[in-house]
């Protein structure tokens, strides 16, 4: 039979009973569905973190040198005693990164994540949680802050240890009902009493988070309070992405230098870009995606199981069909063509439809989440494989069974 | 008559093994039938009339003994070259019809060309001149459902005629119709059969086999007698 009449006579079969072929496909549609969906998210999410997170965190063309690595991820003790023994970046340090780096656009030294949080209060007023950062002035540079009233930090804030202090967009929102008003106003942060300098403008929310909500004083009166952070960090922050590694084998350079470090002597510092954020994630992400295809595996076994028993069923409904095909010389071929290419059909009708509902899926928690989601063409065709795959291994024995029909048997049969 | 007949049975032997016992249908049948024939074969129930229509149309093979159609061997076949001559040498008209129930006439009647190999146009044109053939050219995009018995039978024989085949096998082709219906559907026959298609038609009742020019009876698995009637 010509493969174009086979293909008519097997969708015509499909439609003829929809509601019974929908209820088929159910387990091929629900795991397709949940493969492209979690695949959708994942990777929405790993564009995100790379486009979004990674750069509110480092900065735009910007890193970092820290005690220990951004993606802290999976490590031995070993590993982790090292890390622990590295000695906490010094203010000193950034004098020799500034001379290894005069092209710098903007270099800063800042305390960190993971960062206190405290109270904000303004007369009756508190913001609870805030998270208290202290930074020199390039900080605002690397960071791109725009300020939407006010001013920023400025070297000598830092260098007279002022008592002064740059909120985030939503601290001063809900302190002042309205923003130009805090400019001046006495808040207390943890109790000590600061004078606002300014507000940044909105830099809006990553995954869900406000990235709005913390208070920046100058990093010499943040330390009176809180001490020395094991996380202080400095930020480089260079004009054009293609400075990037250069200035970073400087750093290295300059670090080694500033801690005396000979050759040979490993590192007892990190110089990280938003990469190794995104490597962490990435990291994470890989646990995930060895999980998803175990899911996926197990629903599509059991939706081509379901298959393969329908089929059954369809071969005996049929017998009688089967044999008056024989009887006016359908081949045993046929016949397996006919039926493999019904259950053929049927799963990649089953993996077209799990398409559409996972990228329904992930579009409604794109929209209804803060979790963004992209769906990607390689989870589509796999899902698409993964149908034809299942329609083939489970609709060969069926379509076997239907061609080895008796016609004889097959014609009498009621 | 041809030298060579259409047909030529040779001690054909069918047996059905059913546990330890072993049932003889066929017990040496020896039979030849030439082209444009019109054979009846009759025989009370348990006489092997339908393992030997089955044998003819090649959906059974001989447990021993040789079947030659038309001038091959055809009892050694297997089941693929049994199906391509199905397909090409035979046309079948049963008792009960066995149309496919959701497909119209004229698909029914394409069937044994799809098989073929036809392209889609010769199959329609040549599946529509067959209905013709048998009357139902204002029935072509009915399906069996709407169609009554004798209509049924009609595209049942316009299936079987389609592929033109060497020889038309009609099993109890009136069992299922009234008496009116099957004179007519007997009429068809015999229009067939002066058109020089070969028929041969198993049946149990004497007045359906008084159309046949030839009746050969059965009994117990072999020819008890072969008679041809002298007329026309």
């Amino acid at each position: 039979m010509p493969l174009f009449d086979g293909l008519r006579l097997a969708l015509r079969e499909i439609s003829a009973h929809k509601l019974r072929s929908f209820f088929t496909l159910l387990g091929i549609i629900v795991s397709v569905a949940f493969l492209v969906a979690v695949v959708a998210v994942i990777q929405g999410m790993n564009a995100y973190v790379r486009e979004n997170l990674a750069g509110a965190i480092v900065g735009k063309n910007a890193f970092q040198i820290r005690r220990t690595p951004i993606s802290v991820g999976f490590i031995d003790d070993e590993e982790y005693r090292e890390l622990q023994r590295r000695p906490i970046i010094r203010a000193e340090e950034v004098e020799f990164v500034r001379r290894a780096i005069p092209d710098a656009q903007a270099i800063a030294l800042q305390s960190g994540w993971p960062t206190p949080l405290a109270d904000v209060t303004w007369r009756n007023r508190t913001v609870g949680d805030v998270a208290v950062f202290g930074v020199t002035a390039p900080y605002q540079m690397v960071q791109d802050y725009e300020m939407a009233a006010g001013e920023a930090l400025i070297d000598l804030d830092i260098d007279d240890r002022r008592r002064v202090a740059v909120l985030g967009f939503d601290v001063a929102d809900k302190l002042f009902d309205e923003i130009d008003l805090a400019i001046g106003r006495k808040i207390r942060v943890r109790g000590q009493e600061v004078v606002v300098k300014g507000v940044t403008a909105k830099k809006g929310t990553v995954l869900g988070q406000s990235w709005d909500g913390f208070v920046m004083l100058p990093i010499t009166l943040f330390e009176t309070t809180y001490g020395r952070r094991h996380t202080t960090v400095i930020s480089v922050k260079m004009p054009e992405a293609y400075q990037v590694a250069s200035a970073m084998e400087r750093a290295e350079e300059a670090m080694r230098v500033a801690r005396r470090l000979r050759p040979g002597q490993p590192n007892t510092f990190t110089i990280d870009t938003a990469e190794g954020l995104i490597s962490f994630w990435k990291s994470l992400t890989r646990i995930i995606f060895t999980v998803v295809p175990a899911v996926v595996a197990i629903g599509v076994i059991v939706g081509g199981i379901v298959i393969m028993n329908i089929m059954l069923m369809s071969v005996t409904e049929r017998t009688r069909e089967i044999g008056i095909r024989k009887s006016v010389g359908a081949s045993r071929a046929d016949i397996q063509r006919q039926f493999l290419m019904e259950s053929i059909c049927l799963a990649t009708m089953g993996g077209l439809l799990g398409i559409l509902a996972g990228w329904g899926l992930a579009e409604v928690v794109a929209i209804l989440s803060p979790l963004p989601s992209r769906v990607t063409l390689w989870s589509v065709a796999l899902a698409l494989g993964l149908g034809i795959g299942v329609g083939v291994l489970f609709g060969v024995y069926p379509a076997r069974r239907a061609a080895r029909l008796d016609p004889i048997v097959a014609l009498r049969f009621e | 008559m041809a030298e060579q007949p259409l047909i030529s049975l040779r001690g054909l032997t069918r047996e059905y093994r059913m546990d330890a016992e072993t049932v003889y249908a066929l017990r040496g049948i020896e039979l030849a039938i030439g082209t444009n024939e019109y054979v009846a074969i009759m025989g009370p129930s348990g006489s092997g009339k339908s393992t030997l229509m089955n044998v003819i149309g090649c959906l059974d093979t001989p447990t021993r003994g040789e079947y030659w159609l038309n001038g091959t061997e055809v009892s050694r076949m297997s089941d693929d070259e049994l199906a391509r001559v199905r397909n090409r040498e035979i046309g079948f008209v049963f008792q009960t019809f066995n149309l496919l129930p959701r497909a119209t006439a004229l698909h029914n009647v394409e069937l044994p060309l799809i098989y073929a190999g036809t392209s889609a146009r010769e199959r329609r044109r040549a599946a529509s001149r067959a209905l013709e053939r048998v009357g139902l050219a204002d029935r072509m995009h009915h399906r069996p459902n709407e169609l009554s018995g004798g209509q049924r039978q009609r595209v049942a024989i316009a299936r079987a005629l389609v592929n033109d085949p060497s020889i038309l096998l009609a099993d109890e082709p009136t069992g299922n119709l009234d008496s009116v219906t099957s004179q007519e559907i007997m009429a068809v026959f015999g229009e067939l059969h002066t058109q020089g298609q070969t028929v041969l038609m198993v049946t149990h009742e004497a007045d359906i086999a008084a159309h046949a020019h030839r009746v050969v009876t059965l009994l117990d698995g072999v020819v008890h007698s072969d008679s041809v009637r002298e007329a026309a």
